[in-house]
């Protein structure tokens, strides 16, 4: 191999705004490709295929215990009921009967294995919304038989040596659970989607984390140095020493506990966004001055019913109660996009970026849903320790703003005739949509914060999907017309008379935060990981020069001008 | 033995409850098999059968047993059934 093509960069989604870097390791799962054409029938002995069949799934029931303990343990029930689903299809008579029926037709077992899940995967494919989610599971089941049929068992991800870079064909579940964030740099795989379960569990214990690198990352021989660059997305073999400086100063950054000021002394918040009550652990740990957006989807994901208001109550008051002394944003239910909850009565209905979700479904068929959240938030607070501030997603007129302001009025008053003890939060909407910027004075008159989500913001300022990897180029928060509408909205939000703060990957970037001070935001909240970088770089602003600066990004025309400016501060 | 009972989980008989009426039918002896009031029927000690059916909120199934404990088993499984909330990991 020639020199130069050691040092080469593989493109592909970041799952994680993470940096890390350390030694390959492939672990290879078994996949159904891989599998060469079968042997002649007469070489093939029914008995022993059969035999080689139930010592795998035996093997592969003991593994599913065991993860199943682990996930349990250190990320959560809900989590860990995944692999009592992947038990049971492991059990499934339907999946038994076809796997004996393929070696009576003498197929060897991992043949035969690829054909009983074929049918049952292509069944589940073809229905829409969660219950395609179980083709996955049912792939991870397969494969597992795969692997172990293999006689792989499979690269113990639990034991692996610190700094190990794992690569793997496809993040499972099981993956991610096996995964000792102590001891794995980074994480990347060759096929699969960002909003993939397993890449929230990657982003909930924070391993730096790409997804969907294509074939090239095959090319990676294990023992090869790797950076994984989860905020670029991108996997870099062989880093040079400039490049590998980025992860040193993300390891090195002092954990600063009080709140932070810039060097002439302009306060700047940061907070944590979090989706797990087991975020908030990481919250404290790197620093936060409070949680700027808690996603009670994340409450909702994976369970056929919503939890009911008690329920809410006691999570949004353990949120409060971490921060006594901060504010604590807790943003209402924000279904569909990237987030499909089974919607009452429809099943399986779309949930377009561009459709029904936010606040439109809380003010339209998930009305009862919505005035349960709201009861438990306003209970929530008057229980609570810290400070709650509630901010409507996904609002896009003045009307649907007050309309979702009068919800909270009214879930307040019928709690007063109860005489249930509530008290009122803070009230804020999301600027996440091009017209709630353009809106934004309007909206600042209405309420008291308001809180840009530029991950939202960006794909519909530029039209591009954010789940969709064929526009990813352009979903980029240093485009000069995703800039100008965040300098708009701060300022409209501001002359109304209201904060604004910043959630997103756009405020967890560290580069762009003396770009962001002198837009104007008085708020950042960025994924646990980013705080202690992030509140490093808001102590070395000064807030004359980031506004000059500022005022020259904004007059750039092109993204490359735009880094360009970044990269020379 | 058998009975009609009215899917209540307002996801219908998708994975979740079909989970739960699966491991509920694997917990009696009896013979257990499910499919619409009109329709054929499949085993119940199969996640994937089950869930097959796709039978939504509101619709009627019948449900077979056939063994010593098979009216214990149509108990249980009419309870799982006509359950709005189905349980999360039982």
């Amino acid at each position: 191999m020639p020199e130069d093509d050691h040092r080469r960069t593989i493109d592909g989604t970041g799952a994680a705004p993470l940096v890390g870097v350390g030694t390959a390791v492939w672990a290879r799962s078994g996949s159904a490709a891989d599998l060469e054409a079968p042997p002649e029938p007469a070489t093939v002995d029914p008995a022993v295929e059969r035999g080689r069949f139930d010592d795998a799934k035996a093997r592969a029931r003991e593994e599913l215990e065991r993860e199943r303990e682990r996930t349990a343990e250190r990320i959560g029930e809900a989590e860990a009921a995944v692999f009592d689903a992947h038990r049971q299809f492991l059990d499934d008579p339907q999946i038994t009967d076809a796997v004996a029926d393929a070696i009576a037709d003498r197929l060897p077992a991992e043949h035969a294995v690829r054909r009983a899940f074929e049918g049952p995967i292509d069944q589940f494919q073809e229905t829409d919304g969660t219950v395609a989610e179980r083709a996955d599971d049912l792939r991870d089941v397969r494969d597992r038989l795969l692997r172990i049929l293999a006689g792989d068992d499979g690269v113990d991800l639990g034991t692996v040596p610190d700094g190990t870079v794992v690569l793997v064909r496809r993040l499972t579940p099981s993956d991610a659970a096996r995964l000792d964030p102590d001891r794995v740099a980074g994480f990347a795989t060759v096929e699969g989607g960002r909003t993939a379960h397993a890449a929230i569990f990657a982003r909930s214990i924070g391993v730096p984390a790409v997804v969907d690198a294509g074939e090239e990352l095959r090319s990676i021989e294990a023992g090869a140095t790797v950076l994984v660059d989860g905020d670029a997305g991108s996997v870099i073999v062989d880093p040079t020493t400039e490049q590998r400086k980025r992860v040193e100063v993300g390891g090195d950054v002092e954990i600063r506990a009080a709140p932070v000021s810039t060097a002439d002394g302009n306060p700047i918040a940061v907070d944590a966004n979090v989706c797990t009550l087991s975020d908030l652990e990481a919250a404290i740990h790197h620093g936060a001055d409070g949680i700027g957006l808690f996603r009670t989807e994340f409450l909702f994901l994976d369970r056929p019913t919503p939890p009911n208001e008690d329920e809410q109550v006691e999570t949004y008051a353990e949120v409060l109660d971490a921060f006594p002394e901060g504010r604590v944003v807790v943003r209402t239910l924000d279904v569909g996009g990237d987030k499909p909850i089974s919607p009452p009565g429809r099943p399986g209905a779309e949930h377009s970026f561009l459709g029904e979700r936010g606040i439109r479904r809380s003010l339209g068929p998930d009305a009862d849903r919505f005035e349960t959240q709201l009861r438990a938030l306003l209970r929530a607070e008057a229980v609570g320790e810290g400070s709650l501030s509630v901010p409507f997603p996904m609002v896009s007129t003045v009307g649907e703003l007050e309309a979702a302001i009068a919800a909270v009025e009214s879930a307040a008053g019928a709690l007063a005739e109860e005489g249930v003890d509530y008290a009122m939060p803070e009230l804020g909407a999301m600027i996440e949509t091009p017209s709630a910027a353009l809106l934004a004075e309007a909206f600042a008159e209405r309420v008291d914060f308001l809180s840009i989500g530029t991950n939202d913001l960006t794909q519909y300022v530029m039209a591009a999907a954010r789940e969709d990897d064929r526009v990813a180029h352009l979903h980029d928060p240093c485009e000069p017309a995703v800039l100008r509408i965040v300098e708009r909205a701060v300022r409209a939000g501001h002359s109304g008379g209201a904060r604004i703060g910043m959630c997103g990957e756009m405020a967890a970037d560290s580069e762009l935060t003396e770009l962001l001070i002198g837009l104007g935001l008085d708020e950042l909240s960025v994924t646990p990981h980013s705080i202690p970088e992030v509140k490093a770089s808001v102590t070395g602003v000064d807030t004359d020069e980031a506004r000059s600066f500022a005022e020259r990004a904004l007059e750039a025309t092109t993204k490359p001008t735009v880094r360009d400016y970044v990269a020379d501060r | 033995m058998e009975r009609i009972v009215t899917v209540a989980p307002e996801d219908g008989l998708h994975v979740r409850p079909a989970t739960a009426f699966v491991r509920t039918a694997n917990g009696f002896d009896a013979n257990v098999r499910v499919g619409p009031a009109d329709g054929d029927l499949v085993e119940a000690e199969s996640v994937l059968a089950v869930t097959s059916l796709g039978v939504p909120s509101g619709r009627a199934v019948r449900i077979v047993a056939k063994g010593a404990d098979a009216e214990a088993a149509l108990d249980a499984l009419e309870a799982v059934l006509s359950t709005p909330e189905a349980k999360r990991s039982t």
